[in-house]
């Protein structure tokens, strides 16, 4: 089993930092089981991708579901440090207007405190 | 010399019947026809009647011939005789037999033998097994070496043997030299509970009911690290909680675990030179309510060697089971191959205004990629698709794929109403995280080409030389059910190309671990055609082998045809 996941909480974001390969099987599994739970109880999860070297195409279904699972709870997923790979497959498939895609993790937490102030404001 | 310990010298009359393990002699004389089992060496056959097979006719010698048994063959030897021995018409001395050999003493066309090898493949070892337990084996064999004899030959008969056939003869063959009433064997299953796999009684009738067996010695007898529990409940005093025994009267009991044989790891010089016990993967219970019927006086030896050979010889038929299944699975993967080499065989449909050509280079048996061409009045319409993830999964969505992308185009559809109705059924169906990536590019003899790209490699166009990647895209299919579809167009000029190809091609690799690329491809399709993609790609990859299936289709309008 060849991924690794760390969560850690900055500013009410749960991040996720995975490490590894992100593929059909153990890997997609362990992903899923680690951010399905989180939906419930927080609004907004930062997939940190940057220590990932290797998206499959079952990987690849198991983010959009992940995406799609995000939405349909009310939260917010983002990635950050997608590599150039990821980067052009995302394009390619058109994926790349699906997911909100950050290239550091600042980026990333200010939209989701943007996100937050619209909330709070409306 | 020396007779085969397999076939001692017996005293008794031989079975009638045909076992199929030994050979048999066919006798005929005149009429009459007798079967005879060849079950010990040497065979006798002579006009004394001290003889195996008696010959009463003067011209047969008093001791004229016998058979033997040597190195698993058998040979006729003539003993000296007056008028000879012959065997299918001509005179031996000696002649090694083979099946169908017809062998006559003395006299010629009165009386004769054919010998029949029947070797013991059709038989089980229950058969073999009852056949032994049919002779008279001399009182000098110990139980022992009765037992160790009846174990091994059941061990060596047992290519192909059933797991339950196998228990079965275990059973009896305990319950005989135990002289137990009844026996039955229990397997743990998968989540480790007993279950009763076997039970036979001293009468040889199947015992379905365990419920008058004292489960507790039983659970007690697979903790113990013993080989065997023998409890004789008359001189036991403790009978609390032992709720069989006091309410059937059982008087004794042997539960022999079944512990799979382990392999030794040396631990140096003082290490035992019997291996420590292991998990019991199930045990054999065998129990006598009569006084008369003393078990308790079975020797250890017997019960010892029934605990390790009976392990063995379960774990065998197993093994041989679980080789059987994934044999019959690996042929119903074959099978599942070539329905799909059949679909993915693709007729290239001839047009005047086109040239079609297309390859699929595969580095699995079965897989996810496949292409297809249909030719209808919108036009000469190319299928590529790559299914998500490999093996049976990947291949069986990619047939289910290629069949209603095909019927749809027949039955003349909009391209991108194709594609909403093949992710409305990927998406609705729950098939698990599994999508496709589709091209379909649809040609018209005014050389109009319309195509919906789905997520996949962007289609080279050649025109002129130049390679230019037409971008309109859409998502794959099977991801999201609300996605929508829409294609794009293009005009192609007499001579124009189009090409294309499955990301395995853009992501094979070499040693040094780079990408082959579009940079590549688009070099390599603006040189030549598909055959100078998949050699560029060779090229590239030099020894490296591909991880994934390459797939290359080329459309080339070559004009109307008018002109």
């Amino acid at each position: 089993m060849d991924l690794k996941i760390e969560t850690r909480q900055v500013d009410g974001v749960t991040i996720l930092g995975c490490r590894g390969r992100i593929v059909f099987g153990e890997e997609s599994g362990s992903l899923r089981d680690a951010v399905t739970p989180l939906l419930s109880s927080t609004h907004q999860i930062l997939l940190d991708l940057s220590g990932v070297n290797h998206v499959d195409s079952g990987g690849l279904a198991t983010l959009v579901s992940l995406n799609s699972s995000a939405r349909a709870a009310g939260a917010e997923m983002k990635l950050v440090g997608v590599g150039t790979r990821l980067h052009d497959v995302l394009q390619t498939t058109r994926l790349d207007r699906l997911f909100q895609v950050y290239d550091d993790e600042q980026q990333a937490l200010a939209a989701f405190k943007e996100v937050n102030t619209k909330r709070s404001a409306s | 010399m020396q007779p085969n310990m397999a076939f001692q010298t017996i005293t008794g009359q031989g079975s009638g019947a045909s076992s199929g393990v030994f050979p048999t002699l066919v006798f005929v004389q005149g009429n009459e026809q007798r079967t005879i089992v060849l079950e010990h060496s040497p065979y006798t056959v002579g006009r004394k009647v001290d003889k195996d097979l008696v010959i009463a006719d003067p011209r047969v010698s008093r001791d004229h011939a016998m058979i033997v048994s040597e190195n698993g063959q058998f040979a006729v030897i003539d003993q000296g005789s007056k008028h000879g021995t012959y065997v299918n018409g001509e005179r031996v001395e000696r002649k090694v037999l083979e099946k169908n050999d017809r062998m006559e003493f003395g006299v010629r066309e009165v009386v004769y033998i054919v010998f029949n090898p029947q070797h013991g493949t059709s038989n089980t070892a229950r058969d073999f097994l009852s056949q032994i337990s049919g002779i008279h084996i001399s009182d000098e064999t110990t139980d022992l070496e009765k037992l160790t004899l009846f174990l091994e030959a059941a061990r060596k008969l047992n290519t192909t043997g059933v797991l339950d056939e196998i228990l079965v003869t275990l059973l009896d063959t305990t319950l005989k030299l135990t002289r137990a009433e009844r026996g039955y064997v229990f397997m743990k299953n998968d989540l480790g509970n007993l279950r009763l796999a076997a039970g036979r009684n001293s009468k040889g009738e199947g015992l379905l009911d365990d419920k008058t067996i004292s489960h507790s010695i039983l659970d007690d007898a697979l903790k113990s690290n013993s080989e065997f529990v023998l409890t004789d409940t008359s001189q036991s005093l403790d009978l609390a909680g032992r709720q069989s025994i006091v309410a059937y009267d059982l008087r004794t009991v042997i539960c022999i675990p079944l512990r799979k044989p382990q392999v030794q790891t040396t631990r140096g010089v003082d290490a035992p030179l019997t291996p420590g016990p292991a998990e019991a993967m199930g045990a054999l219970y065998v129990d006598s309510r009569f006084a008369s019927r003393d078990i308790s006086s079975v020797s250890n030896d017997i019960l010892r060697v029934i605990a390790t050979e009976a392990a063995s010889l379960i774990e065998n038929a197993r093994l041989v089971q679980a080789e059987e299944a994934s044999r019959r699975y690996q042929q119903e993967l074959a099978i599942a191959a070539s329905i799909q080499q059949g679909l993915m065989a693709v007729t290239i449909p001839e047009v005047p205004f086109a040239r079609m050509g297309g390859r699929n280079l595969s580095c699995k048996e079965i897989g996810g990629d496949f292409f297809d061409a249909v030719n209808t009045e919108d036009g000469l319409a190319v299928v590529l698709a790559d299914v998500s993830g490999k093996g049976v999964s990947a291949a069986l969505l990619a047939s289910t794929l290629q069949g209603m992308i095909y019927s749809q185009l027949i039955a003349r559809m909009p391209l991108p109403e194709i594609m909403t109705s093949v992710n409305n059924f990927f998406t609705h169906k729950h098939i698990g995280e599994k999508y496709a990536t589709v091209i379909i590019a649809r040609l018209r003899r005014d050389g109009e080409l319309e195509y919906v790209n789905c997520g996949h490699v962007p289609p080279l166009l050649v025109c002129n030389n130049e390679v230019i990647r037409p971008s309109h895209g859409n998502l794959p299919v099977g991801l999201l059910s609300d996605a929508k579809y829409e294609s794009d167009r293009a005009n192609l000029h007499p001579g124009d190309r189009l090409v294309l190809v499955t990301d395995g091609v853009t992501e094979a690799e070499n040693a040094h671990g780079d990408f082959f690329d579009n940079e590549r491809l688009e070099i390599a399709a603006q040189k030549g055609n598909m055959e100078n993609i998949f050699s560029a790609v060779a090229d590239f990859c030099g020894g490296t082998p591909l991880n994934d299936d390459c797939t290359v289709v080329e459309l080339t309008y070559t004009g109307n045809g008018d002109r």
